[in-house]
């Protein structure tokens, strides 16, 4: 398996009124390309700093961070943010759409952003929209939807330039059970049929259960890893077994 | 704490915004301070100029003819035991030289003589430095000290009169005077000489045109006296007061104070919407922080208050900052006026009563946008506030409504306080200016979404995504970002009505020119010359086809009740009409040129015309004082006319009328027509040789309108100034705007920056926008800005205006280029603070 993304040791100090804050504290891992990965952990537990690294977001204090092969912490802001465009892709918890731009050119932004012209990309946001559901809504305003059909909306956009690896923060997180289960249904599909590298931050043991493996964060390291494997059914009980075995 | 410290805090908060808007108050108290200091300087100086032009004499007699008086009668009142002293004025325009050399220089100035030994007696000169004539010293001369800077001439210096016989010594500088009593004359362009020094070396001498009289003290001695003098002048005359020469004096300057009042309220205007943006902003901002307070128990009137004390905070702050920067700004206006004598000013005075005004007009716009988001802020319950994701509630219509009321209210102020009826300010083309600006702001906000699509689409091309993202932030807040592009299109649309005014004005002193001087070569002299004996001087310029004098005549129109002093001028309508001089209406041109032929036919300015209510066709009476009168039938109405004494300029009669009804056998203007195979240079070369035999002035077409335009565009420089100072105000807007846009959108901005929107498009995104917003303001302040210069041109708010518009084309591309650019400059602030949003923060927040 080749691994698409690989955190070396990373340490993430804050300053704060009274000294420094440590969120992360040598966190390593790997992530093979096609997997689907979910880094668990409660709140403030350093999970969505690790996500902010991981995808370049943000510089840690010390280690590397690693996607497809280019050390993306030691570049500098311009050349990261070049490579977060070519290598990722986000998908958060509040949905976070341009008002302003239809549904289509919101799933087209990253075209735009490269500087293409969104006509070279008709069929692809074509093939996006219609794989979340919403080909018949191309030309609505992001308030004219519903949270989970804005949510879809993201994770289109998210899969638009085909990204080394997707990275999505507590996704489900706004949305109620059902709309939530709809869209991590969708996350996994993009895993399992498009080979897509999926890389899941929450909460939620039964959003978790989507996962092929697990990381368990607690104070800023990773403390366990539960291997899940590919499953169709998304049952989370296995997990939430093994979590609680873990005191979780 | 008490809750006002909520107030003050609230303000602290936001350092950027609060000092965008103080400093926006103090840019519009600026100009309306400025405005009226410079209008007390120009005042003080019309005063001045009156007081030591007529010094201590009573009445000013201004002799009729232009023959003048004669030297006897002069001598004939020194006699007269009432009149304690009587000092003679001649005036004669002359070409002076420098010493001649490489760096010789030529000016046209208004000559003055007078007698030295009684001068003083009546008028003691100011002089900056020298000293002043006396009676044994021909050839002095002073000159005013502004004048001589800019020329570079100091003591000491030479001059000479063209004209002058030869082995005449040279003049010599030895006194630099104020720009006060005669230095107030014909801009400053003069010199005063001993009466004899002017009178000897011409073959002719100068008129006596005016005679200063000191009476007495008392008013019975003084009208006693005047009686007296009546009886014993044996030519016609007009008496003078102090008052007719402050009234010649201010007419020069009118346009001055009615553009400087128009300009000082679109400062303020703009100023308003400044401060009512950023007030409404900002409480919007603090919707929630007010809500807050409403559920913890604050009473909607305490609500007011905290927002009105910000407003009166910023008022305070921004109009004592303004009356600072109005002193400063004056004392470079008034250094600016003086030194290229634009304008009469003098000193830096301080009015109290136009400070207090312009603290009161800042205070009250201030609080004024203040009020309307305080009743906002009150209005909003509790729940609504608190509510995580809220819409505006009131529409554009309302929001504009209310900001509309307060613009007008600054208006209605700024209208009802400023001294207006100095200098014969035109109210109505004024207020039909700042309607047209108001208005075209209000549009602004509707025309904002469709006029961005169609102007954003070149930034779209250039830009790119930021170009688009730019565009489409426009239609954020319709309100808000309408209203900012609407403050920077009244700034600029003042620049393009000056501008379009002043185009419109040289078009007209071109046509005006060309239309009174056929051929377009002329020479004036100061005094008549007998047509049959200097006719062979004027026939012996080279390249001549025609010399045709115009014969000037003195008159006076007479009704049943009444006699008006008015000019005639007789010329040979062979001559002008063969030109195509004379632009007239009313009538077909040939008529008209042919009634003139058949004699005892006049064409009338329209000035003229307008005001007696005379139509072609009707049948005026013309004569002289104490002699025969003539009946003469309108034949036309002429656009143009040949100056005359009076400001309509001179009726037209034919010459041969001039001569047989009227007795006038001398001219002082003669039209130089040249041949046709004749370079213009060198028959203007031939011409001003002749004239400097005759110590006449030359006159060409294009110097005069360009000495005109040369005037004109002094003026328009300063006026320039203050509207690019209202489109600083007007970029302060779009900082704020920006500002808030980008606080209300850091999430957004964090999404595209986690997407991958680099640090350079995030700038160029903000950039863009700002760019297009500027773009707008230009095109729209292009429209906006030549209906007001119709409204001005249209209601006569400059005497020179009657030919219509003429576009300035450079001026309107240079206002979108300058709209864009100044804009885009304003936005590099705002976009720095966008692109250096910490990403990861924001993606947390919540809105």
């Amino acid at each position: 398996m080749t691994v698409i993304l690989e955190a070396r040791d990373l340490v993430k100090r804050y300053p704060v009124a009274d000294g420094e804050v440590e969120a992360l504290r040598g966190v390593s891992l790997q992530v093979n390309a096609g997997e689907f990965v979910a880094i668990m952990g409660t709140s403030g537990s350093g999970k969505s700093t690790m996500l902010h690294l991981l995808g370049g977001l943000d510089s840690p204090t010390s280690g590397e961070v690693v996607i497809d092969g280019i050390v993306i912490s030691s570049l500098d802001e311009e050349r990261r943010t070049l490579t977060r465009r070519d290598k990722t892709g986000f998908v958060f918890q509040f949905f976070n759409l341009i008002p302003l731009l239809s549904v289509a050119e919101n799933v087209a932004l990253p075209f735009l952003i490269a500087g293409d012209s969104t006509n070279r990309h008709t069929e692809r946001v074509g093939d996006l929209l219609a794989m979340v559901g919403l080909a018949d809504k191309a030309d609505h305003r992001p308030d004219q939807l519903s949270a989970g059909e804005q949510q879809r909306v993201a994770l289109a956009r998210a899969l638009a330039t085909k990204p080394a690896i997707l990275l999505a923060d507590e996704p489900t997180g706004n949305l109620d059970y059902t709309t939530g289960a709809e869209i991590l249904d969708l996350l996994w599909d993009s895993a399992d049929r498009l080979g897509q590298t999926v890389v899941l931050v929450t909460h939620d043991a039964r959003a978790a259960a989507y996962a092929d493996r697990v990381l368990v964060v607690r104070d800023g390291q990773v403390r366990d890893e539960i291997a899940l494997g590919r499953r169709r059914d998304h049952q989370a009980g296995p997990l939430i077994a093994r979590l609680a075995e873990l005191g979780l | 704490m008490r809750l006002s410290g909520i107030a003050w805090r609230g303000l602290l908060a936001r350092p950027l915004r609060t000092s965008l808007a103080v400093i926006g108050v103090a840019l519009g108290v600026a100009i309306v301070a400025a405005t009226m200091i410079t209008g007390a300087s120009a005042d003080a100086a019309l005063r001045g100029a009156t007081t030591d032009l007529l010094g201590s004499a009573d009445v000013r007699l201004r002799a009729f003819s232009d023959a003048g008086f004669t030297p006897r009668t002069v001598q004939a009142l020194r006699a007269v035991p009432e009149v304690i002293t009587a000092a003679p004025v001649s005036e004669r325009r002359l070409v002076v030289h420098t010493a001649p050399g490489d760096d010789e220089r030529v000016f046209t100035l208004q000559v003055i003589g007078v007698d030295a030994d009684v001068e003083y007696r009546i008028r003691q000169p100011r002089l900056v430095e020298g000293v002043a004539l006396s009676p044994d010293s021909p050839t002095d001369a002073l000159v005013p000290a502004t004048w001589a800077a800019r020329q570079g001439l100091r003591l000491g210096d030479e001059l000479r009169l063209d004209g002058r016989g030869e082995g005449v010594p040279p003049l010599r500088i030895i006194g630099l005077m104020a720009d006060t009593g005669f230095a107030a004359l014909d801009r400053g362009e003069v010199m005063v000489v001993s009466r004899s020094t002017l009178d000897e070396s011409f073959t002719v001498p100068a008129p006596i045109r005016y005679l200063d009289l000191d009476l007495g003290q008392e008013p019975d001695e003084i009208a006693a006296g005047l009686e007296i003098v009546r009886g014993q002048l044996e030519e016609p005359f007009i008496v003078e007061t102090a008052a007719d020469a402050s009234e010649r004096l201010a007419s020069a300057q009118a346009s001055f104070g009615a553009v400087a009042f128009l300009f000082g309220l679109v400062a303020m205007v703009v100023g308003a919407f400044l401060v009512g943006n950023t007030l409404a902003m900002s409480v919007g901002e603090r919707t929630r922080e007010f809500g807050l307070l409403r559920a913890a128990g604050t009473t909607s009137r305490q609500v007011i208050g905290l927002v009105l004390r910000q407003g009166a905070a910023i008022g305070v702050a921004g109009s004592v900052l303004g009356i600072l920067g109005g002193i400063a700004l004056a004392g470079a206006m008034v250094g600016f006026l003086s030194s290229t004598r634009a304008a009469l000013v003098a000193g830096l005075p301080l009015p109290i009563g136009g400070m207090l005004l312009a603290f009161v007009l800042g205070l009250g716009v201030t609080l004024a946008g203040a009020v309307v988001p305080a009743l906002r802020s009150a209005r909003l319950s509790p729940v609504a506030a608190l509510r995580p994701s809220r819409r505006s509630g009131t529409g554009l219509g309302d929001r504009l409504r209310t900001l509309l009321v307060v613009e007008l209210l600054v208006v209605g102020a700024g209208i009802l306080l400023f001294p207006i009826d100095r200098a014969g300010t035109p109210l109505l083309p004024l207020v039909l200016s700042l309607a047209l600006l108001l208005g075209g702001a209000v549009i602004t906000a509707y025309l904002l979404e469709p006029l961005g699509r169609v102007i954003g689409r070149p930034f779209e091309w250039f830009f790119g995504a930021q170009g688009l993202l730019g565009r489409a932030n426009l239609s954020r807040d319709r309100v808000r970002t309408g209203l900012t592009v609407g403050a920077m299109m009244i700034a600029l649309a003042a620049v393009v009505a000056l501008g379009t005014v002043a185009e419109s004005a040289r078009a007209g002193a071109e046509r005006w020119v060309a239309s009174i001087l056929p051929g377009g070569n002329a020479i004036r002299s100061s005094v008549p010359l007998d047509v049959e004996s200097f006719r062979p001087t004027f026939e012996g310029t080279d390249g001549l086809q025609v010399a045709s004098a115009v014969l000037e005549v003195p008159a006076v129109y007479v009704t049943d009740d009444s006699q008006e002093e008015v000019s005639l001028a007789g010329i040979d309508p062979n001559v002008f009409q063969d030109a195509g001089s004379l632009i007239v209406s009313g009538a077909d041109r040939a008529d008209a040129y042919f009634a003139l032929r058949n004699r005892e036919a006049v064409l009338v300015p329209e000035a003229f015309a307008d005001r007696h209510g005379v139509g072609v066709g009707d049948t005026i009476t013309l004569g002289q004082p104490g002699a025969t009168s003539a009946n003469f039938g309108v034949a036309g109405i002429v656009d143009y006319t040949i100056p005359g004494r009076t400001p309509d300029g001179a009726l037209i009669i034919n010459a041969a009328d001039a001569r047989d009804l009227f007795g006038v056998t001398a001219a002082s203007l003669w039209v130089m027509i040249p041949q046709a195979d004749i370079a213009p240079s060198v028959f203007a070369s031939a011409v001003r040789d002749t004239a400097n035999q005759l110590a006449a002035q030359p006159l060409t077409a294009r110097d005069l309108a360009g000495d005109l335009a040369g005037s004109l565009d002094r003026l328009v420089g300063l006026f320039d100034v203050l509207a690019l100072i209202a489109v600083v105000i007007g970029a302060l807007g779009i900082v704020n705007t920006l500002g808030i846009g980008i606080s209300e959108r850091v999430r957004e901005i964090a999404i595209l920056r986690s997407h991958g929107m680099t640090v350079g498009q995030v700038q160029a995104m903000v950039v863009a926008e700002a760019a297009i917003m500027g773009a707008i303001a230009g095109v729209l302040a292009i429209v906006t800005g030549l209906l007001v210069a119709f409204a001005l041109v249209g209601g006569g708010a400059s005497a020179d205006l009657a030919a219509g518009v003429r576009l300035p084309w450079g001026l309107l591309v240079a206002v979108i280029l300058v709209g864009t650019g100044v804009a885009a400059l304003a936005g590099l602030y705002p976009a720095r603070v966008a692109a250096s949003l910490p990403i990861v923060r924001h993606l947390k927040q919540f809105e």
